[in-house]
């Protein structure tokens, strides 16, 4: 090997660090795990909610036009703009703006609580109309889902404003924002189980 | 600059998101045929999954694995649920 391959092997290698150093997780990897196990945990809700559906499919049809296809749309709206929030919520963190993340995520929350009050309104309107969890095999599927699904919104916001809380003491520094990053991957999660919940309930 | 390039892409995705949600509802209203509707609101669920996954949860930068598996998981549970309603 001549002295002018061994400096081109030796300039490919140096690229080939720089972009492997490049490709790192956001967050933490036990994050990343307990996102897997929840998504995991979704989707045998959502197969078994498709299954259902054949099998019952009357029962589906009348279910699915008792509900307010309009809710489930701003609901929609809602969790999706929440998440691009906190997205630029991490933009301004690597730009060490971190008095502007926290603002950032506080929109965020306000349009999770635009979810949350659409989606009791929503109960509460089923209830009126006389509608349970014990009404039949599809309001058992759309309560038990739609109800695990508003937890992790919940347990969402309480991450964010633990983050918010950090992020407005200084507790993250450009170095390492795995902790900021962690979170804000959650709620992405959060946003996603939604896209593919909100077809299979009001859409399709 | 960079940072910058970032911003205006998650811009550019959310817009792209809120299209897509609305032009799904309109699918319902507007296609008579189950296959084409159900297998269009899939399809944007794919499309709508990918921005998030890469663009909101920032894994077009991370290490290929974890990438191609969140990728995996919005291509593979459409395409079940696809495969239940419509076969």
């Amino acid at each position: 090997m001549n002295t002018s391959s061994i400096a081109i092997a030796s300039s490919s290698s140096k690229i080939t660090d720089e972009e492997l150093s490049d490709k790192k997780l956001p967050g933490d990897l036990a994050m990343w795990f307990f996102i897997l196990a929840e998504l995991t945990v979704f989707a045998i809700f959502f197969i078994g909610f498709a299954v259902s559906e054949q099998l019952n499919t009357d029962i589906f049809a009348q279910g699915k036009a008792q509900l307010h296809q309009t809710s489930g749309l701003i609901n929609t709206l809602a969790l999706i703009t929440s998440s691009f929030f906190v997205a630029l919520a991490l933009s301004a963190m690597h730009k060490t703006q971190s008095k502007k993340a926290v603002y950032l995520i506080l929109i965020a929350k306000v349009f999770a609580s635009i979810y949350i009050s659409v989606k009791i309104w929503e109960y509460l309107s089923l209830f009126e109309q006389g509608i349970t969890i014990e009404t039949n095999s599809f309001f058992t599927l759309y309560f038990l889902i739609t109800a695990f699904h508003l937890m992790h919104v919940l347990l969402g916001m309480v991450i964010l404003s633990f983050i918010a809380h950090s992020a407005w003491h200084d507790k993250y520094n450009n170095n390492d924002l795995s902790g900021f990053e962690a979170g804000a991957s959650y709620w992405h999660m959060v946003d996603l189980l939604w896209i593919i919940l909100f077809p299979l309930i009001y859409v399709i | 600059m960079q940072k910058n390039k970032s911003t205006n892409h998650v811009i550019t995705s959310w817009l792209w998101l809120i299209v897509l949600t609305i032009a799904s509802i309109f699918l319902t209203s507007f296609i008579d045929n189950r296959i084409i509707y159900v297998t269009s609101a899939l399809i944007i669920v794919v499309i709508k999954g990918q921005q998030i996954v890469d663009v909101f949860m920032e894994l077009n930068k991370a290490p290929r694995f974890w990438r191609l598996l969140l990728l995996s998981y919005i291509v593979l549970i459409p395409l079940i649920i696809a495969i239940i309603y419509l076969v």
